[in-house]
């Protein structure tokens, strides 16, 4: 099942979402990703529950590839998450999630409407909750 | 009484001093004090300091990188990267970003790979300093010691051709030779006249500093010079990265998309 929730502004600066305030101009900014990210409507969240098809542990992105119940049956989302070396961090593993599992991930949805988006945040079959391990407020740096 | 055959003990035992001998020269062989690595010893994993959104807690400011000077264009690259920039503003704002370097899952080359957005791993050995990016398992080495050659002379690449020298206890890098598709730090547009000069020093026994600067004569009105900053990790065992799956995708309008998995490839 799918809704949405508003209120997700990243109304902080990038200087202070990176936790690099302190520096002061003229610093160069840690690449933390050497592409856009907006594809993704990072203003906007939803919650999809699903059963997983797929768990990809690969670079550059780690994904997620979700059946979701609806209305005309099902819909498949592919979800897109961090790196392996960032999800690893945050304390994942490559086999935490399996084919069959069933997970509640919340997304910043893809903006051209298609089903799928970026990983926010996992609730796993197990109960545990991980993080995508990425800055708040979805806010990036494009370097 | 059979007598013991003493042909193939004899053998045997030749063959065990031999190895023994071989084992005790390659001991010593990996004795430190044989080896050569100049006055400091970069080796061991590095990740960027300070963390990125406050990880590895607070940093110590005196251990900070230096600010950056200004990257000045000349004005026939200045106005392109300045229109570009302006693209990507608005094709963000459109939610159909226009290709950037990292969706071709190309490797990000120099000076960019030091930028470490994933930990870089240093290896010193005796004339040699080889650094590995775990992002796009990147690989330069460093020749300490030989010439550097002449700008033309050197096959242009992603790494380019580096040589260093020590002065005191920095190491002294210069590199020539990066292809003039490796988009620079910031994306800096650069010419086969680029030469990238770096000062790698201890600031802390587990505080890295790399001051680089850029000079162009071709596109640059003047050295830009900034420093990355790298705190050792312990104990880390650096991640296999191949671009294996790459979802992002650039359609013949240079706009990005994300492939979404087909129904039937699941």
């Amino acid at each position: 099942m799918a809704r949405n929730s508003r209120g997700h502004a990243p109304s902080v600066s990038l200087a202070a979402a990176l936790g690099l305030g302190i520096l002061g101009a003229g610093v160069a900014l840690p690449a933390s990703a050497h592409h856009s990210f907006a594809l993704f409507d990072h203003q906007n969240r939803v919650t999809v529950t699903g059963t997983v098809l797929k768990f990809e542990w690969t670079n550059p992105h780690v994904f997620i590839q979700l059946e979701v119940p609806d209305a005309s049956g099902s819909k498949h989302y592919t979800v897109e998450c961090a790196s392996p070396n960032v999800l690893t961090r945050v304390g994942w593993k490559f086999n935490d999630v399996k084919q069959g599992d069933k997970v509640t991930l919340l997304i910043n949805p893809l903006r051209n409407g298609q089903p799928g988006g970026m990983l926010e945040k996992a609730t796993l079959s197990d109960g545990r909750e991980l993080s995508d391990g990425n800055p708040p407020a979805g806010v990036f740096p494009r370097s | 009484m059979p007598m013991p055959r003493l042909g193939p003990m004899l053998g045997a035992a030749i063959a065990a001093a031999v190895l023994l001998g071989t084992a005790a020269q390659a001991a010593d062989a990996e004795k430190p004090a044989r080896r050569d690595l100049g006055p400091v010893d970069f080796t061991g994993d590095w990740q960027r300091y300070p963390g990125i959104g406050g990880r590895g807690g607070p940093p110590d400011p005196a251990a900070l990188p230096p600010p950056a000077t200004k990257m000045v264009l000349r004005p026939k690259y200045q106005g392109p990267y300045d229109a570009r920039r302006a693209r990507e503003r608005e094709s963000d704002a459109k939610g159909e970003p226009i290709a950037a370097s990292g969706v071709d899952c190309l490797p990000y080359g120099m000076p960019e790979m030091m930028s470490a957005i994933y930990p870089l791993e240093i290896l010193q050995t005796p004339g040699q300093v080889t650094i590995i990016a775990e992002a796009f398992s990147q690989v330069r080495r460093i020749y300490i010691g030989k010439p550097q050659a002449k700008i033309g002379d050197v096959a242009p690449g992603y790494y380019g051709h580096s040589v260093a020298h020590w002065e005191g206890s920095t190491l002294v890098v210069d590199t020539i030779g990066v292809k003039e598709s490796v988009l620079g730090h910031s994306e800096m547009p650069h010419s086969d006249q680029m030469r990238i000069t770096e000062r790698l020093r201890l600031v802390r026994p587990d505080i890295l500093h790399d001051q680089i600067t850029v000079e162009d004569p071709v596109t640059l009105e003047q050295p830009w010079t900034f420093t990355f900053a790298y705190k050792r990790m312990r104990d880390y065992e650096m991640l296999e990265y191949v671009c294996e799956n790459n979802h992002e995708y650039i359609d013949d309008q240079g706009v990005t998309h994300l492939r979404l998995q087909d129904q039937d490839n699941k």
